[in-house]
């Protein structure tokens, strides 16, 4: 029997949120058919990858990590090289020295840092608080006033600390929001609900479902994240339709089989290639399940999926 | 259908004050009762203007455009016996939100609604009876099929018949329930629309009584497949009902707040 193509276009669409400004401006989501699904309908927008480096500097212990930011040392320096790496769309800037229970920067230090990163570079900026939801519900809002007119995404609105986070972000400042939840659908679908009734609209959102890597309960992302997207698809759930973003690089880096040194298990060979390994199957595994943006950290995991993109849709 | 369709029942010409706001075509209590109930949730307005036989052909036209025109064009379902009226009225029908419907025909005198319908590539719902009710489900059965064929064999898609089992009350026909039913069952499983007109069930009772036998046998229909259904969208927790077991049955996911979406 010959193959009967019966592509699969949904009535229903995820929504569009557009990061940064200008000519580089980013837009996520768009689509109405699944995830690299482009032998169904045209993928409006394709996933888009971004990279991450923190306030504590890049990880130059990893070659390739030392070689993409060489020479660099201010965060203005860093944040040039990394928006330079091939096939990076967007800039993550997370500001780990702010985590109280860590080096516990002042606010004023932290907001400080990310003006100098946002002043640095073109491309949109995303910013990752300190994790911590007190500190978070502190900073965050100051970050969204220094950054006016970046329109930058701020992550790590939970359901403890969005509303001061995204009142501020959105409403006031201008930028654009992310809850998170821990693999949670229904906490997903409510704290969209909450940024809703907060009057905030789709089109100021991205959603992070939660994540994790690779050989660590992956599967529940993974079906947390497709239960998302056929609710948004195939249910008109609009409290759904809203692009995901999954920060996939601190997940990737801090686990043993990247964490490891050579010295330590010499049997597992490189401890760089054995992180991209990691990082690259976690965020390909991610944006088949739908996930419209990755944050990744080694520039060899950015050439790799961002042509793995380019040439699949 | 991928959505359970809610088509509100309270502009009809039973109620004496829209009785009055036909006759002096006052549109206030016409357009309060629309608002509450597209408020309420309901995604069709049903406009029920009795069987008007001297101006109803005016009067539907002035009804679908009243609401229409103040509702972003809301669909509406067209319901009277007299086809002329229906005629008219879908002649003015802005479609951009959805298809008319015509509410309603049977197997027996009002069949010729089904040709209304196929003209005017209309929904038409579908009463599964033909004079009196119908003795068991095979009799029902037989209407279904005699309407279904005759709407495919004028063009119409099946799921544009919306069939009716007939809700009947319960105060006296208490052992016709579990037909009823069963009646959705089937037309589930033959991948048919449904809809019901589930207030009738507890006509005759107590007032104190009726929203809580509608709201059960509400959620029993919808468990059985029931698609759609026409009902007063503002009585006591009937949309929680719905939305409640929309989420069991899995069409929405669920989150805290889901009663007020």
């Amino acid at each position: 029997m010959p193959f009967k193509h019966n592509p699969q276009v949904f009535s229903s669409s995820i929504g569009e949120t557009v990061l940064g400004t200008g000519e580089k401006a980013l837009t996520l989501g768009g689509e109405n058919v699944w995830s690299l699904y482009s032998f169904d309908g045209a993928v409006k927008n394709p996933p888009a990858v971004g990279i991450e480096f923190s306030d504590q500097g890049p990880d130059r212990s990893l070659p390739g990590v030392a070689a993409a930011y060489e020479g660099a040392e201010t965060l203005a320096e860093l944040a040039k090289k990394a928006e330079q790496v091939p096939g990076v769309q967007f800039v993550a800037f997370r500001l780990a020295g702010s985590d109280p229970n860590g080096d516990n920067e002042s606010v004023a230090d932290s907001v400080a840092k990310v003006k100098e990163v946002a002043d640095a570079i073109s491309l949109p900026l995303v910013v990752t608080g300190s994790n911590n939801i007190d500190k978070d519900a502190e900073l965050l809002p100051k970050v969204a006033e220094a950054l006016q007119g970046k329109n930058a995404l701020l992550l790590n609105a939970k359901e403890e600390n969005y509303k001061g986070i995204a009142v501020a972000a959105v409403t006031a400042y201008g930028q654009k929001v992310s809850g998170e939840s821990a693999v949670d659908i229904n906490l997903a679908k409510q704290l969209n609900v909450l940024f809703s009734q907060l009057g905030i609209k789709n089109e100021n959102l991205v959603e992070n479902l939660g994540q994790g890597v690779v050989g660590y309960g992956f599967e529940y992302i993974i079906s947390t994240v497709e239960r998302v997207k056929l609710a948004a698809l195939t249910q008109n759930d609009a409290a759904l339709q809203i692009p995901v973003i999954s920060p996939i690089s601190t997940e990737a880096w801090t686990v043993k089989e990247s964490l490891a040194t050579e010295e330590e298990i010499p049997e597992w060979g490189s401890r760089e290639e054995r992180g991209i390994g990691l990082e690259v199957s976690t965020a390909v595994a991610s944006i088949a399940a739908g996930s419209n943006a990755v944050i990744l950290m080694h520039p060899a995991s950015v050439a790799t999926v961002s042509k793995l993109i380019a040439e699949l849709v | 259908m991928e959505k359970f369709i809610i088509l509100g029942e309270r502009i009809q010409i039973m109620s004496p004050e829209v009785k009055q706001a036909f006759i002096d075509r006052d549109p206030e209590p016409i357009l309060s009762r629309a608002k509450d109930q597209l408020a309420a949730g309901a995604h069709y307005l049903d406009l029920n203007i009795g069987p008007a036989s001297k101006n109803g052909e005016e009067l539907m036209v002035w009804g679908v455009k009243l609401l229409q025109e103040n509702f972003d064009n809301v669909p509406v379902a067209l319901d009277t016996v007299n086809a002329k009226a229906i005629e008219a009225g879908l002649a003015v029908y802005n479609r951009s939100k959805g298809k008319p419907i015509i509410n309603s025909a049977d197997a027996g005198d009002r069949i010729g609604m089904i040709d209304l319908a196929a003209d005017n590539d209309a929904i038409i719902i579908a009463l599964c009876c033909a004079a009196g009710v119908p003795k068991d489900n095979d009799e029902r059965m037989e209407y279904c099929q005699t309407m279904l064929e005759r709407g495919l064999s004028l063009g119409m898609e099946p799921e544009d018949l919306w069939f009716d089992p007939l809700t009947l009350v319960i105060k006296g026909m208490q052992e016709k329930q579990l037909e009823f039913l069963e009646f959705i069952r089937q037309l589930t499983d033959m991948g048919l629309n449904s809809t019901a007109g589930i207030s009738n069930a507890s006509n005759g009772m107590p007032d104190a009584l009726r929203p809580l036998v509608n709201r059960i046998l509400l959620a029993m229909a919808m468990e059985a497949g029931l698609s759609s259904v026409i009902l007063d969208p503002g009585a006591p927790e009937i949309m929680d009902v719905v939305r409640t077991v929309n989420v069991v049955l899995g069409r929405t996911l669920y989150a805290d707040s889901y009663l007020e979406l």
